[in-house]
């Protein structure tokens, strides 16, 4: 009797310790993984603080000014004068009402073949 | 088989056989005890061994954590970076682990030349666990080390600060040193602050930190020091400084000081004259001080905006006259005396003020103290405790004192916001978070004589402000020329000169105020001069048409605006306000 319960033991922490094993040598096996995954990750931190410090430097003024200096002529840009700011204001106020009869006049013109508007594209100069 | 002491071998056996057993077991109990013994012995002794061992507490011992110590990026006002951290490799060795000195100083001399073979062999040789070779590399370089292969020779990573703005902010910023720590400017504060705390609990390592917001609009500071780069060669100056305030906050917008310096490189802070001239920088302000001075007049109520002076004599002490730069030598107006200004006139103003009165108005402005700021670089201002009768007449026009230009910057800022000193800030506030702070200088009403006062300067004819006025037309800039003369060899000279321009805008409702300085300006021409209008006063006025629209101020040519800051009781004496 006592002899069976021994080996039954026996084999029971055979079981075990193969089990235990197999745990512990997975277990180090999710460690070296979770190690690969940090040690990317802070790779990646690491590309991404240059990426950041790049992206801070592209975004300075004093970056970016000479690069619309370099290309004034181009673009036909230049310092902002003071007479290039307008407010609300000094926008007309919409007429009471509209004037009728120079709109049917317009109307009337344009049926009758004579559109003003090429007198103007004609004087300009645009076909 | 018999087992007895002494080794002593009896010829006949009388134990029996249980007895003989019984010894064998006691025997062997010892063995197994003395094992024992042995073996916690053994445990004992390398416990006390490891606690004889001595820690390395050195930089170069430190953890890795402790060198990657982070610090919070630094933000302007609007949210763009001025300082992050970016994570570079670091070249260390163990010595102990170098098994050939010589082949390792040449491998690495082959992609590190610069190193000298010497100081290297030195480095190698020996037993230590850990010695720094070259901080702060690039990723290539690591590439190229790693692929010679020398055994004991490896990389860490490290934080390093970088500055993008590169010079354009130097003097803000300051700088950290190769072990992360700031060494200058608003860095150093923040390491006394809280970050060295927060270092030293172990928060700060590895972990992003909550970003510090600065006042400083980058914009504007980019137009300030572009503008003061531009006065150094237009004006062959050898300095030139400037700074903006939020008159109701004390926020600084911009401070630049010329010649300055690359924080990415701290070395170059060392050259001499890159010192901080706004704040650590102390000058004989100039008639820029008559503002004060009128101020102090006018708040006190033995002096009206009305009231006229006799300026038609010198104002003699003794041996000396003190007389007026292109003088007008008549009654003048105090209008009149601030726009031509008089210092024969301020002097008459001070005067009929009283000079401990005068003296009384200095300290409540704080002119004999340092400025509560954060940058670290500050120099007490030189005001004499008590003035005679000569130094308060020289001080009303601002000679025989020095103070920092930032003195005068808050001095500026309370005069035009209503009468509030505020103690200027790098920090992001709220005008709800300064209001608690406002310590009341003059009376509202006297700020809104100096906001005509500053205004008429600029665009009355004759007013010394009317170059400045020229590029910033319908941005209602004002402000006063300040133009000292330098001390050469014990003498006032008169062609080497400090030039100042204080101003704020816009003054129908000021929100800004600025000081400029430039330090022995020539003449940008022949039909020009190198008082403080031509260079420090047109200096101020393109600043000010570059940054008004980004501060959302918008022009205005109708004049009306200027008319209402007319105070009534000068339409007696100036029918149409200017």
């Amino acid at each position: 009797m006592i002899r069976q319960l021994n080996i039954f033991l026996i084999c029971t922490s055979i079981v075990m310790l193969v089990g235990v094993y197999m745990l512990k040598f997975s277990i180090e096996g999710t460690a070296a993984e979770r190690t690969q995954l940090q040690i990317h990750i802070s790779e990646q931190e690491d590309d991404l603080t240059t990426l950041k410090a790049d992206w801070a430097v592209l975004n300075q003024p004093a970056y970016v000014e000479p690069i619309v200096r370099r290309h004034e002529a181009e673009l036909g840009v230049s310092q902002v004068q003071q007479k290039q700011f307008g407010s609300f204001a000094d926008l007309p106020m919409r007429p009471a009402k509209p004037d009728s009869a120079a709109m049917d006049a317009l109307f009337l013109a344009i049926d009758a073949g004579i559109d003003p508007i090429d007198a103007i594209l004609e004087l300009e100069g645009i076909e | 088989m018999t087992l007895t002491a002494d080794g002593h071998v009896p010829t006949i056996s009388l134990d029996g056989v249980r007895k003989a057993r019984g010894n064998l077991t006691q025997a062997r109990i010892r063995w197994m005890i003395l094992a024992l013994v042995l073996g916690f012995g053994a445990v004992g002794g390398r416990l006390v061994q490891l606690g004889m061992v001595e820690t390395d507490t050195t930089i170069e011992g430190q953890t890795r954590d402790a060198i990657t110590a982070t610090r919070p990026p630094i933000l302007d006002r609007n949210g763009l970076e001025m300082a992050v951290d970016i994570r570079v490799p670091s070249l260390y060795a163990e010595p102990r682990r170098i098994i050939d000195i010589e082949e390792a100083v040449t491998k690495l001399r082959t992609v590190l030349p610069d190193l000298s073979e010497e100081w290297l062999r030195n480095r190698l040789t020996g037993d230590k666990g850990f010695v720094w070779l070259r901080r702060e590399l690039t990723p290539a370089i690591e590439e190229q080390v790693m692929r010679l292969g020398i055994p004991g020779i490896d990389f860490i990573t490290e934080s390093k600060r970088f500055y993008p703005a590169m010079n354009e902010a130097s003097h803000v910023l300051g700088s950290t040193n190769v072990d992360n720590q700031g060494i200058a400017g608003i860095e150093r504060h923040m390491d006394t602050e809280s970050i060295a705390l927060l270092q030293e609990l172990g928060l700060a390592r590895g972990n992003a930190l909550t970003p510090v917001e600065l006042s400083i609009d980058m914009r504007v500071q980019h137009v300030m020091h572009d503008q003061l780069v531009d006065a150094m060669t237009r004006y062959q100056a050898i300095a030139a400084a400037g700074a903006m305030i939020d008159i109701y906050t004390g926020e600084i917008i911009a401070l630049a000081s010329l010649p300055d310096f690359n924080p990415n490189d701290p070395a170059s802070a060392l050259v001499k004259d890159t010192f901080n001239r706004v704040t650590s920088g102390i000058f004989e302000p100039g008639s820029i001080f008559k503002t004060v001075t009128l101020a102090g007049a006018l708040d006190s109520g033995l002096v009206r905006i009305t009231d006229d002076f006799d300026a038609r004599y010198g104002v003699r002490f003794g041996r000396y006259t003190i007389d007026d730069f292109h003088g007008k030598h008549r009654i003048l107006s105090l209008p009149e005396v601030y726009k031509y200004s008089s210092n024969i006139g301020t002097i008459r103003i001070m005067q009929a003020m009283g000079k401990d009165n005068y003296r009384a108005f200095l300290s409540r402005l704080k002119f004999d103290q340092r400025v509560q700021f954060e940058l670290p670089e500050m120099r007490v201002p030189s005001v004499p405790k008590e003035f005679s009768e000569v130094g308060a007449a020289t001080a009303s026009f601002g000679h025989g004192l020095s103070v920092s230009p930032l003195h005068m910057l808050t001095a500026y800022a309370a005069l035009v916001n209503g009468g509030n000193y505020i103690a200027p800030t790098l920090y992001k506030r709220s005008v709800a978070a300064a209001e608690p702070l406002y310590e009341r200088v003059i009376q509202p009403q006297t700020s809104a004589y100096m906001r005509y006062l500053m205004r008429l300067n600029a665009i009355s004819t004759g007013g010394s402000g009317s170059q400045m006025n020229k590029a910033a037309q319908g941005y209602r800039v004002g402000g006063k020329t300040g133009t000292a003369e330098k001390v050469v060899d014990g003498r006032y000279s008169s062609n080497k000169v400090t030039n100042f321009f204080a101003s704020a805008f816009p003054l129908d409702n000021p929100r800004y105020a600025m000081v400029i300085m430039v330090d022995e300006p020539k003449a940008e021409n022949p039909q020009s001069g190198t008082t403080a209008g031509w260079n420090a006063g047109t200096l101020t006025g393109r600043v000010v048409q570059r940054v008004a629209p980004m501060l959302g101020i918008a022009p205005d040519f109708e004049g009306l605006l200027d008319q209402q800051i007319v105070p009534p009781e000068v339409r007696r004496i100036f029918p149409e306000g200017y």
